[in-house]
């Protein structure tokens, strides 16, 4: 039975008016990757904020290993909330000491989380002088001071280039290797599906679904097929079996098939055998873009 | 207590802008009680009618107590600044919420800034109980006593109600433009004009505002024999129990504000 790292239970918040998040509860367990996935303005920040103690829930509560949270508590917790946060005027260096030093850990750590993010060189200038793609970097850096065993993620490929973006992704994947939790907010689903072995999806602060990335994100499968005699192939494929559903476009027939179940040889022969010779037959997957929008359209 | 001051030390170490007006800031303490100085030794000495009415030498002892802690108190607004600067500089940086992210309670970083207030009204004091000596030992036919020397402690009082309003401000504003404008418009004339108003037509009412208590304590020093009688002059025993009334209220909402709202 595996421990949960956070829980929360019917967390609600209201920015006066504005419901930014509806009763969510869910559980993160431990050693998992976990994507919080949702559009902007969905309630991603807003539910880590309220976690990280710098936003009140207006009601509900959460707890972290089975405590409610405080501060010793954030302290072994590596978060990059939103934007990167640090002083203009200070050094990438002094930046860090001084997380390192709220965190209660030694200065001898900068320098290798540092190292770790490729920023070793810039350290010593100000932190005003970095590209987004450098504070970024940093933010993360600070996350990774103390080694902690929990990291919280808040759009951490925000701002990167695509070498950044998918050096993040390494580094995401080998973290989870090593047996951290790592709780990650994105709008981009791609992200979330490479990297996330469970998922939460937030839609205008209520949540849809959670749980296990395979359960959630599979991707449903299109046959389609064409012939030169439609109104035939049209009829045989009614009488075939084993799709969810047929719909017309054009000229061409799309077969719709549950994850891993179309098998195209078998259409062939079946066609061919009821005296239709198909001219196009291709195989595509439901593009995850098309599975997100659904979901957050419902 | 002790590592939450050292945090705090590194983000003002390497910060010029605040070392560059605490410089000014200590120079002009020289420099407004010298103009003031120059004024008063333009007086006629041999004068017995002026000295009647002018009463003991400004800056001899024991008067130079009263004196110089009077003259500098006209720019107290300048710590009342430093502590406006670095809390909004924390808002606009966000750094706030990062402090807490990264493991402070929001007990511990607004307990930080408060220490901030008391630290810059002590580095005041000790500055004005320093430029005082001077000023004593300088001016001639002066000799050493500490007569008067509570003064330099209404200073401290008055100096710790500044930098705690310049907190206040700084929480209820939280950026930089709009607090300290408000900060210096309040402290130097709207407070002042409200206290004239309030002295006028309701009871002297107006020397317990919050400002005019403390700035009531060090009562205008030059030529007592002939404003005296016509100074109202308040208990300071009362003046400094009311004093400690608007510190605590001050603290107070500094600490609910930061602990219970959204940053």
């Amino acid at each position: 039975m595996l421990n949960n790292v956070l829980t929360l239970t019917n967390l609600t918040k209201y920015y006066g008016k504005i419901l930014a998040l509806n009763n969510v509860s869910f559980s993160v367990p431990e050693g998992s990757v976990f994507g919080i996935l949702g559009p902007n303005g969905s309630g991603k920040t807003t539910m880590l904020g309220i976690v990280m103690d710098i936003l009140k829930p207006t009601s509900g509560s959460f707890t972290f290993y089975g405590q409610p949270g405080n501060a010793n508590m954030r302290k072994q917790i590596g978060t990059l909330l939103e934007t990167p946060n640090f002083y203009h005027y200070l050094s990438g260096e002094r930046n860090l000491q001084i997380a390192a030093e709220i965190k209660g850990k030694g200065h001898d750590q900068v320098d290798e989380v540092l190292k770790k993010v490729d920023l070793l060189e810039r350290k010593t200038s100000k932190f005003s002088t970095y590209s987004l793609g450098m504070k970024q970097r940093l933010a993360i850096a600070s996350a990774l001071l103390g080694g902690p065993k929990v990291l919280v993620f808040d759009e951490p490929t925000n701002g990167l280039d695509p070498v950044g973006i998918s050096e993040i992704r390494t580094l995401i994947q080998r973290l989870a290797l090593e047996g951290k939790t790592i709780i990650m907010a994105s709008h981009m689903l791609d992200e979330v599906e490479k990297v996330c072995t469970h998922v939460a999806i937030l839609k205008r602060g209520n949540l849809l679904t959670a749980g296990d990335v395979d359960e959630i994100l599979v991707n449903d499968e299109i046959v389609e097929v064409s012939a030169a005699n439609s109104l035939l192939l049209a009829t045989v494929l009614k009488e075939m079996s084993g799709y969810d559903n047929i719909k017309q476009v054009d000229n061409d027939f799309h077969l719709l098939y549950p994850p891993a179940k179309a098998d195209l040889e078998a259409i062939n022969r079946y066609c061919f055998k009821k005296g239709v010779v198909l001219t196009y037959l291709r195989l595509k997957k439901k593009s995850l873009e098309t599975k997100f929008l659904e979901l957050t359209n419902q | 207590m002790l590592s939450l001051l050292k945090i705090e030390w590194i983000k003002v170490k390497h910060y010029r802008t605040f070392w560059l007006l605490s410089l000014l800031y200590l120079i002009s303490l020289y420099g407004i009680n010298f103009i003031a100085y120059r004024i008063q030794d333009a007086r006629p000495k041999k004068n017995d009618m002026a000295n009647l009415l002018i009463g003991n030498p400004p800056f001899q002892f024991p008067e130079v107590w009263k004196t110089v802690s009077y003259m500098s108190s006209f720019i107290l607004f300048i710590p009342g600044l430093l502590i406006i600067i670095s809390l909004t500089n924390e808002f606009s940086f966000k750094t706030h919420r990062q402090n807490i992210i990264d493991g402070w309670s929001r007990h511990e970083f607004i307990v930080v800034k408060m220490l901030l207030t008391l630290i810059l009204a002590v580095v005041s004091t000790v500055a004005v109980f320093i430029t005082a000596i001077c000023f004593g030992l300088f001016e001639r036919g002066s000799n050493f006593s500490i007569e008067n020397i509570e003064f330099i402690g209404y200073f401290f009082v008055q100096a710790i109600s500044y930098t705690a309003v310049g907190l206040l401000f700084g929480l209820l504003f939280k950026r930089s433009g709009i607090a300290i404008g408000v900060f210096f418009l309040y402290v130097v004339v709207l407070e002042n004009m409200l206290a004239g108003l309030l002295n006028k037509y309701v009871y002297n009412s107006g020397r317990f505002l919050p400002i005019e208590t403390t700035d009531n304590l060090i009562p205008f020093p030059f030529l007592r024999n002939i404003v005296n009688p016509y100074l109202t002059i308040t208990d300071p025993l009362l003046l400094l129990v009311l004093s400690a009334v608007y510190l605590t209220i001050y603290y107070f909402i500094c600490l609910k504000k930061f602990e219970v709202e959204d940053l």
